[in-house]
């Protein structure tokens, strides 16, 4: 069975390079100029996977919109926003929508592609059973490599492809700090400094939701992060 | 301002010039009614020239007349002395050696002529009696031997009238036995038979120069002519008298000095005129005074209506007034006491340049401010025509401390208007100031808070709808502001909406390029697939850092400041920078108490990041770089020194503005958009703290020093 990728982007030239990219790959794709020629088809069907840009248009925000109503209709729905807004602000806006990674149209496309690929193989493991080999250990959190799934303490903690590359990156080699930069190329990801800050800051929060006590993030000035597994030892 | 309001002094300056001015002329007026007064009064004794003849038979004057003064006292005859008669003692007449008298007694005048006899006289009237006194000046006093009969063989007065009735010549004598009340005799020629005339009362006693005589005489008594006669003994042996020394010429009925009384027809054209607050005197020509009505004290000349007859005023107002303001005014009003003397006055003649002119013919008026007092007296004199000659003049006086009185109460009546008012307009000035420059005040406030200590625009002016300029002030800075704000948003999206614009294309040559390098893998191609896509990726990185400002400025508008210790994040950055920059040395200088600050430790690190990129950019090699933090009174002080090229002297300031880049042409193999240190600013802004970047003092090299405050709550 084919996937089917659904691109909405109001920038012809970029939305057909991005479908010719996709289409190589083997992936049937579908795109859209706006959010209701959009709509419309995905009321008929739904895609495999979603790639939306925030700005479509005349509406400076529909891709949010349309993100919302995709979230509605499917709760399993791979959303990517791939858009050229990379500030902190929209960033969190589209991950709070829903979506399941946020991209800004800097990524390389074997990027994009791996990151597509990584969503549809976790689409694929989530009813299998994980392999050892794909798992990691570090204390009380586990990683399931092969479905990007964390579970802390036995819960899981619903992380976004960037940020799971980013937990996996540090918690890989406990104990070493990993710069800002490491960990953009770790995530696969390209933005600046601070948006790496906001991004472990949210991480933090998503671990302090499950357990109160998490502190393994820890930050090394002017130098990056590292996994902490002194204090997880203590516990 | 000061200068302004010092006009309004010149209101009650006006007032008092005004007032100045109204007594001038009330002064004029009165000066007039005085004036028509006397010319009234001279008007009703014109062309009567009997009126001032009246008590005199005499058709001119001469020297035997006898002036006879009214005396508005009672005078004592048993006190042994004159001064009871006190100032009226001045218009005495003396007699002497040329008025000696040769009599049947002294037949030979050359004979045995004695200049030490003189005496002198003084005749008044006072309530129906004519009073006289004599002061004899005698060397030898001889009196009455206690058994003669003789009357006239000692020293003796004789007194020669015409009768009242059948104006016969009567004879007097009065030769008393020692010091004594008189016993005065009426005696025929010869001084022979004597008898006692009881209505002649008065005392005789001896003073220094020899003796004094009062006596008196009732009017009744009197015909038109009186004369006295004092007649000397010097030799108590032989008793003949030796000189006599009387007030007329020759002792019969003719030549007897006739009486000058006040005339009644006088008296009572005066008395009609006599009610009008002024002192009225009717003078003969040789300024005597005939008549006079009123005193000076009371002769006010306005009548003024007593203000205590008014309704019942404020008891603290009037105490307000008797001991605050009325003190205050009387500095410098003067208030003239109805208690004064005048001093020129007499009852008997009159003097002055005023009855002067007037007996010259010319009516006119004076002015005279009395001695030692602030009284200022008005007096008027008109002459008295009769048949084209002057016979007198009419003097009236007035005093002017009515009109001073009643000049007085406007002027306390404006002072207090005025004090009202400039109570009442300081007041209002002060209110109207203060609430103006508060109202400024509040606009500064507001104005000074627009922009805040990052230099951004924080707050707007809030316009008020007073439709005054201070309104019209704030509307306009809200304008100013509201736009400045819309221009300032402008500017500081420019960057970021620019790089914005530009990405899209950049991402459609960037996709397309891949696209390329996927689908045509042409060895050749390839080559310039790959410059292309190096290209792209450093257009990529400028936009990054082009809108890097902005995005850091909209996160710190976010981010909430925490205590950190300072001492502790910048070892741990230095030990990043020597991961980061193997090939550079950094030698770290940092306070060993600790140093805490209210901050955002990345933001800490990301100054610190792009202070130590600077400075190994401009480093030359094999220096090391010095990182410095101590904590100085309440600040905490961040130097990061550099050996390298000297920053270029107008650079300094303007190094951390954004888009300031000073590289060197040559290095510029990485995009440089001089954002680096204006970030570090916004983030030493965001502290509360300055950057500076100066040329090191002690070798050649740059330091760049931040302060930030300490951190306290």
């Amino acid at each position: 069975m084919s996937r089917r990728i659904a691109i909405v982007e109001d920038e012809a030239a970029i939305r057909e390079n991005y479908a010719d990219v996709l289409r190589k790959q083997g992936y049937e794709v579908q795109t859209f100029a706006n959010r209701k020629d959009a709509m419309s088809a995905f009321d008929i069907r739904l895609p495999s996977l979603a790639i939306i840009d925030i700005g479509l248009e005349n509406e400076i925000d529909g891709g949010f919109n349309l993100c919302q109503t995709l979230r509605s209709l499917s709760d399993t729905l791979p959303i990517i926003f791939l858009t050229a807004r990379d500030n902190d602000f929209d960033t969190v806006s589209g991950l709070r929508m829903g979506a399941d990674d946020y991209l800004t149209k800097d990524i390389s496309l074997p990027h994009l592609t791996a990151r597509i690929a990584a969503l549809f193989r976790r689409l694929d493991v989530i009813d299998q059973p994980p392999l050892p080999e794909s798992l990691l250990h570090r204390g009380k959190l586990s990683l399931d490599i092969s479905r990007l799934t964390i579970q802390w303490d036995g819960q899981p903690v619903a992380l976004t492809v960037t940020e799971f590359w980013m937990v996996h990156a540090l918690a890989k080699f406990p104990g070493h700090v990993k710069s800002r930069q490491v960990l953009m190329q770790e995530s696969k990801i390209f933005v600046d400094g601070s948006t790496i800050t906001s991004h472990v800051k949210r991480i933090r929060k998503k671990f302090i939701l499950i357990d109160e006590d998490f502190d393994c993030i820890e930050t090394v000035y002017g130098m990056g992060y590292r996994w902490n597994i002194m204090l997880e030892t203590v516990t | 301002m000061v200068f302004l309001s010092s006009f309004l002094l010149v209101i009650p300056w006006l007032g008092y010039q005004y007032i100045l001015e109204m007594e001038q002329v009330l002064r004029r007026g009165q000066e007039q009614i005085v004036l028509g007064t006397a010319q009234a009064l001279a008007t009703a004794l014109n062309e009567r020239p009997e009126l001032f003849d009246e008590g005199s038979y005499s058709p001119a004057r001469r020297s035997e007349d006898l002036y006879v003064y009214p005396i508005f006292s009672a005078l004592a005859l048993d006190d042994g002395s004159l001064t009871d008669w006190n100032e009226y003692q001045q218009y005495e007449v003396t007699f002497g050696d040329k008025d000696q008298l040769r009599t049947q007694l002294n037949p030979s005048r050359y004979y045995s002529r004695d200049e030490t006899l003189s005496f002198r006289n003084m005749v008044g009237e006072h309530d129906g009696s004519l009073y006289a006194y004599f002061k004899v000046s005698d060397d030898e006093i001889v009196y009455r031997s206690r058994d003669s009969l003789s009357v006239h063989r000692s020293d003796f007065l004789e007194i020669t009238m015409l009768s009242k009735e059948g104006n016969e010549i009567k004879r007097y004598v009065i030769a008393p036995y020692e010091p004594e009340f008189l016993y005065p005799f009426q005696v025929a020629d010869g001084y022979s038979n004597p008898i006692h005339e009881d209505r002649i009362s008065g005392q005789w006693y001896e003073s220094n120069e020899g003796y004094e005589i009062e006596l008196q005489i009732p009017m009744d008594m009197l015909g038109d002519r009186l004369g006295f006669a004092i007649f000397d003994v010097d030799d108590e042996s032989n008793r003949y008298v030796k000189t006599a020394v009387a007030t007329y010429r020759v002792a019969d009925a003719d030549r007897l000095g006739s009486l000058r009384l006040p005339t009644p027809e006088i008296d009572r054209i005066v008395a009609g005129m006599g009610h009008n607050n002024s002192r009225i005197q009717v003078l003969d020509r040789n300024g005597r005074v005939l008549q006079s009505v009123g005193d000076i004290q009371s002769a006010t000349g306005l009548l003024l209506s007593s203000a205590s007859g008014e309704t019942p005023i404020n008891k603290y107002w009037l105490y307000m007034q008797n001991k605050i303001l009325n003190p205050l005014y009387y500095q410098f009003l003067t208030k003239p006491s109805n208690n004064f003397i005048d001093e020129l006055y007499s009852d008997v003649t009159r003097e002055g340049a005023h009855i002067n002119a007037a007996l010259e013919g010319e009516a006119t008026t004076q002015f005279r401010t009395l001695a030692y007092t602030d009284t200022r007296l008005l007096e008027a004199a008109h002459p008295i025509l009769a048949n084209g000659e002057i016979m007198g003049a009419v003097v009236v006086d007035q005093n002017m401390n009515g009109l001073r009185t009643f000049r007085n109460e406007a002027m306390e009546m404006l002072f207090n208007t005025m004090l009202a008012v400039m109570l009442i307009v300081t007041l209002g000035l002060f209110f109207s100031a203060s609430r103006i420059s508060s109202r400024i005040r509040s606009l500064r406030n507001q104005a000074e808070g627009i922009i805040g200590e990052t230099g951004r625009i924080q707050n707007t002016i809030v316009a008020t709808r007073n439709s005054d300029e201070i309104g019209d002030l704030s509307r306009s800075f809200s304008t100013i502001v509201e736009r400045l704000t819309q221009y300032t948003d402008y500017l500081e999206n420019m960057s970021s909406r620019l790089s914005h614009e530009l990405r899209t294309p950049v991402i459609v040559v960037r996709s397309s390029l891949e696209n390329l390098g996927l689908t045509a893998p042409n060895h050749e191609s390839a080559v310039y697939i790959e410059r292309a896509e190096e290209g792209i990726r450093r257009l990529n990185l400028i936009l990054t850092n082009m809108s890097e400002a902005t995005r850091l400025e909209q996160m710190l508008q976010t981010s909430e400041k925490e205590k950190i210790e300072l001492s502790k994040v910048l070892p741990g950055c230095v030990e990043g920078y020597k991961l980061a920059y193997p090939e550079t040395r950094f030698e770290l200088d940092i306070s060993p108490q600790p140093i805490f600050i209210d901050g955002v430790p990345e933001y800490i690190a990301q100054l610190l990041d792009k202070l130590i990129a600077n400075a190994v950019e401009f480093s030359y090699e094999d220096q090391s770089i010095i990182v410095f933090s101590r904590a100085l009174r309440d600040h905490a002080i961040i130097k990061v020194s550099n050996a390298g090229p000297y920053l270029p002297e107008e650079m300094q300031d303007r190094l951390f503005e954004s888009m300031i880049s000073m590289r060197p042409q040559e290095k510029q193999d990485q995009p440089h958009l001089g954002m680096g240190l204006h970030i570090a600013r916004l983030i030493t802004e965001f502290h509360g703290g300055q950057i500076r970047a100066e040329n090191r003092q002690d070798r050649e090299g740059v330091v760049i020093t931040v302060v930030v405050p300490l951190f306290y709550r």
